[in-house]
C-alpha cells in the first residue's frame, strides 16, 4: 500500500461501481437502475454544477481515457469551443475490438442506463446535446439492450427536452458498425458514422475542431463515460484515492486464456497481475510463459515474478516497456509458440489494416505477415528477424493511424523476450513445437 | 418491386437517427437490413440504396468492401462466423473451423446444397473469457464451443428449431466471471 492510496482489491475500503451491477437479474431496466440511485449523477450536475464544473471534477479525479491511449479525460473535454453557436457532437466509443478486451460489453448489456446518464453528463460537459453510440455490429445482445434502455428512458423523460428541469436538452442516437477493428480509431469512427470507408483522417483538424459532420466532436470509451458518473456521483477526491501517482480510479481488467475463471474484474488501478490472476481469476488452469497485459497491441511479458508484481497501470507497465492498454489481460501456455501467437496477431491487424497508408498496407498487411508466416511455417532464412527488426523501424512512428504502431508493438515484445524461439524455428527450418490438436 | 418499397416507415425511423442534411449516413444500417433480410448484397440492392441515399452504387459498394457483415455473395440461412483471433485460436477455434469444414463440406464463400450453412472465419468479437465463440447470422454468441456442442448446434439448426431454443450440452468446463460484486 502507497501512501494510503488504494490499490488492492483486499482493500476493505473499495467498493465496485461499474461492474457493481452486472451480472444481477433485470439491472438493464430502468426501475431497477433507479432503485439503485440511477441517474442521480445527472440530475445533480445538471442541477448544481455548471458545464465546466463537471469538466473541472473530471480533471482533478485523474481519469485517463479507458479506450488504450490514456489521455486526460478533462483535459480532452476542454479542447471543446465555447459560446459557438455550433452543434456539438459526444460520441461514446462501443466499438470494442481490441483482441483480449470485452468489458465494455457488459456494461452494454447489464447496465446500459449507467452508459446513458454518462452520456448526458460527458454531452452537458461539452454543451453537446447530441450524442450518438457507436457500437460495434456483432454485439447483438448489448445493441438491443441498449436500443430498449433508450426509449425507456425517453419514455419517462430522462432523455429528450429540458432533462431534469435544467432547461438542458439531450438526444441520444445509436449506430451499428459491421465489422472493421479501425472503427475504434476516433476519425476511423466518425468516417464511419457519417456512411463513409472508414479510413482514419488527417489530423488536425482535430475533433474538438472539425469532427462528426464537421462539427466540434468529442469521442470517448465506454468505460471512461461510465467512470464520470462516479466521479460526479461521489466526488474527485473519492476516485482519485484509488491508484498511483498518475494512474487513478478503477479499472476493468479482463482475463482470457487458461485461468480458471477467466472475465471481467473491476479492481482499485494498480492492482498487481499476480492479485488479479490468482486471488481474483482463481488461479491458472495450466502451465504459463507470458502475458499480454492490456490489449492483443501491449507487448507482452514474461510469466514470472517480475511480471506477476508489477502493478497494472499506464506508469509501471510503461517502466517494463510495455502498456496498460485496455487492461485485457490474456494469458499465453506453455503449449503455445509464440511465433505462431505473434503471426496470429499480426495477420489479425493485416487484415483490419484500411490500406490508406503504405507503412501499413505494405510492411504490415503485406511484409510482416508474410515473413512471420514463412518463419511459422518452418521457412525462416537467417537474417529474417534482422529483415523484421528493420522492418518495424520503418513502421513504427510512420503511419497515418496508430493501427500499424499496434501490429509493431506485439513483434517487439516478441522478440525481446522469446527471441530464442524465433531463432529456434530458423535454425531447425520448422516449428519445433509439436502441435497436437487441443480438441485432442 | 424494390427492397425498400414496404419499408418506408422503417427508412424513416432510420434517417431520423442522423441530421437530414446528411441522408448518406444511414447507409450501414440499410446494408444491414437488407444483408439481414437477403443473406447477401446483390448489386440490384446496392443501386436501390444509392438511390434512395442520393449517392453512387460505387460509393456504396465501397462502404460496403470496407467491412466483414456485408456480404457479396449469397450465404446460407445459417451463416456460421468463428472466431479465429489470438484468445479462440488458444482454446481451439482452428479444430473448430476444420471440423466445421469437414462436417459442411464447404469452404468459405460456399454454401451447402441444402442452402442451410456457410462458413466465415472472423476475426476478434470480444468474448475472449468464453472462447472459442461462434455467431450465426448477426444472434448473441454461442460460446466455450467444442466438439459436442457444435454437433448439437448443427443437428439442431437442421431440425430446423430457432437458435435460441437449441440446448448446447455441457458448460465451458471452466468457470466464467463476470459479476462485478
Amino acid at each position: 500500500m502507497s501512501e494510503g492510496f488504494i490499490v488492492s482489491g483486499h482493500d476493505p475500503r473499495f467498493e465496485r461501481t461499474l461492474y457493481a451491477h452486472v451480472g444481477r437479474p433485470d439491472a438493464h431496466t430502468l426501475d431497477y437502475y433507479l432503485g439503485h440511485g440511477g441517474y442521480e449523477a445527472a440530475r445533480k450536475a445538471l442541477a448544481s454544477m455548471t458545464p465546466d464544473e463537471v469538466i473541472e471534477e473530471v480533471k482533478r479525479s485523474g481519469l485517463r481515457g479507458r479506450g488504450g491511449a490514456g489521455f486526460p479525460t478533462g483535459l480532452k473535454w476542454s479542447f471543446m469551443p465555447k459560446d459557438d453557436g455550433q452543434q456539438h457532437y459526444i460520441i461514446m466509443n462501443a466499438d470494442e475490438s481490441e483482441p483480449g478486451s470485452f468489458k465494455d460489453r457488459y456494461i452494454l448489456e447489464d447496465d446500459p442506463h449507467q452508459a446513458i446518464e454518462g452520456m448526458i453528463l460527458a454531452g452537458y460537459a461539452i454543451r453537446a446535446t447530441k450524442g450518438y453510440i457507436y457500437i460495434r455490429g456483432e454485439y447483438r445482445r448489448a445493441y438491443d439492450r441498449l436500443v430498449a434502455a433508450i426509449e425507456e428512458a425517453y419514455a419517462r423523460g430522462y432523455l429528450g427536452k429540458n432533462l431534469f428541469g435544467s432547461g438542458f436538452d439531450f438526444d441520444l442516437y445509436v449506430h451499428r458498425g459491421a465489422g472493421a477493428y479501425i472503427c475504434g480509431e476516433e476519425t476511423a469512427l466518425m468516417n464511419s458514422l457519417e456512411g463513409l470507408r472508414a479510413n482514419p483522417r488527417l489530423k488536425p483538424p482535430f475533433p474538438a475542431q472539425k469532427g462528426l459532420f464537421g462539427k466540434p466532436t468529442t469521442i470517448n470509451n465506454v468505460e471512461t463515460i461510465a467512470s464520470v458518473v462516479h466521479i460526479v456521483a461521489r466526488g474527485s477526491d473519492w476516485f482519485a484515492q484509488m491508484g498511483y501517482d498518475k494512474s487513478k480510479g478503477m479499472k476493468l481488467y479482463q482475463v482470457s486464456g487458461p485461468a480458471v475463471r477467466p472475465g471481467v474484474y473491476e479492481l482499485p488501478m494498480g492492482t498487481t497481475f499476480r492479485e488479479l490472476i490468482y486471488d481474483w481469476a482463481g488461479g491458472v488452469r495450466e502451465p504459463i510463459k507470458a502475458l499480454i497485459p492490456g490489449g492483443s497491441s501491449t507487448p507482452m511479458l514474461p510469466f514470472n515474478d517480475d511480471t506477476l508484481d508489477t502493478p497494472m497501470d499506464y506508469e509501471h507497465l510503461a517502466e517494463k516497456g510495455s502498456m496498460l492498454g485496455t487492461g485485457g489481460v490474456i494469458l499465453i501456455p506453455e503449449r503455445a509458440c509464440v511465433v505462431d501467437v505473434i503471426w496470429n496477431l499480426v495477420r489479425f491487424y493485416g487484415h483490419e489494416s484500411c490500406g490508406k497508408c503504405t507503412p501499413c498496407r505494405e510492411g504490415v498487411a503485406g511484409w510482416l505477415v508474410k515473413l512471420l508466416g514463412q518463419i511459422e511455417r518452418g521457412r525462416g532464412k537467417p537474417g529474417d528477424l534482422e529483415l523484421i527488426e528493420d522492418l518495424l523501424d520503418n513502421i513504427e512512428g510512420k503511419s497515418f493511424c496508430p493501427l500499424a504502431d499496434a501490429a509493431v508493438w506485439p513483434v517487439r515484445g516478441a522478440l525481446r523476450h522469446f527471441r530464442h524461439e524465433f531463432e529456434r524455428h530458423i535454425e531447425e527450418g520448422r516449428c519445433p513445437l509439436e502441435k497436437k490438436g487441443f480438441w485432442g | 418491386m424494390g427492397f425498400f418499397d414496404d419499408k418506408q416507415d422503417w427508412l424513416e425511423i432510420v434517417f431520423r437517427n442522423y441530421p437530414p442534411e446528411n441522408r448518406r449516413a444511414a447507409v450501414m444500417p440499410l446494408l444491414r437490413k437488407v444483408q439481414q433480410e437477403e443473406g447477401h448484397v446483390s448489386p440490384e440492392r446496392i443501386r436501390e440504396i444509392a438511390e434512395i441515399l442520393g449517392t453512387t452504387a460505387t460509393e456504396v459498394r465501397g462502404v460496403m468492401s470496407f467491412y466483414s457483415y456485408y456480404q457479396a455473395v449469397p450465404t446460407g440461412k445459417y451463416h456460421l462466423q468463428v472466431c479465429a483471433t489470438l484468445s479462440c485460436k488458444l482454446a481451439g477455434a482452428e479444430e473448430l473451423w476444420d471440423t466445421l469444414r469437414a462436417e459442411l463440406g464447404v469452404g468459405p464463400g460456399e454454401v451447402t446444397p441444402d442452402g442451410l450453412f456457410s462458413i466465415q472465419k472472423v476475426e476478434c468479437l470480444g468474448s475472449c473469457h468464453t472462447a472459442p465463440v461462434v455467431q450465426v447470422n448477426d444472434e448473441p454468441y454461442l460460446e466455450c464451443m467444442n466438439r459436442e456442442r457444435l454437433r448439437a448446434l448443427l443437428e439442431g439448426l437442421r431440425a430446423g428449431k430457432p437458435l435460441e431454443e437449441i440446448e448446447l450440452p455441457g458448460d465451458c468446463g471452466h468457470e466464467v466471471r463476470k459479476e462485478g460484486a
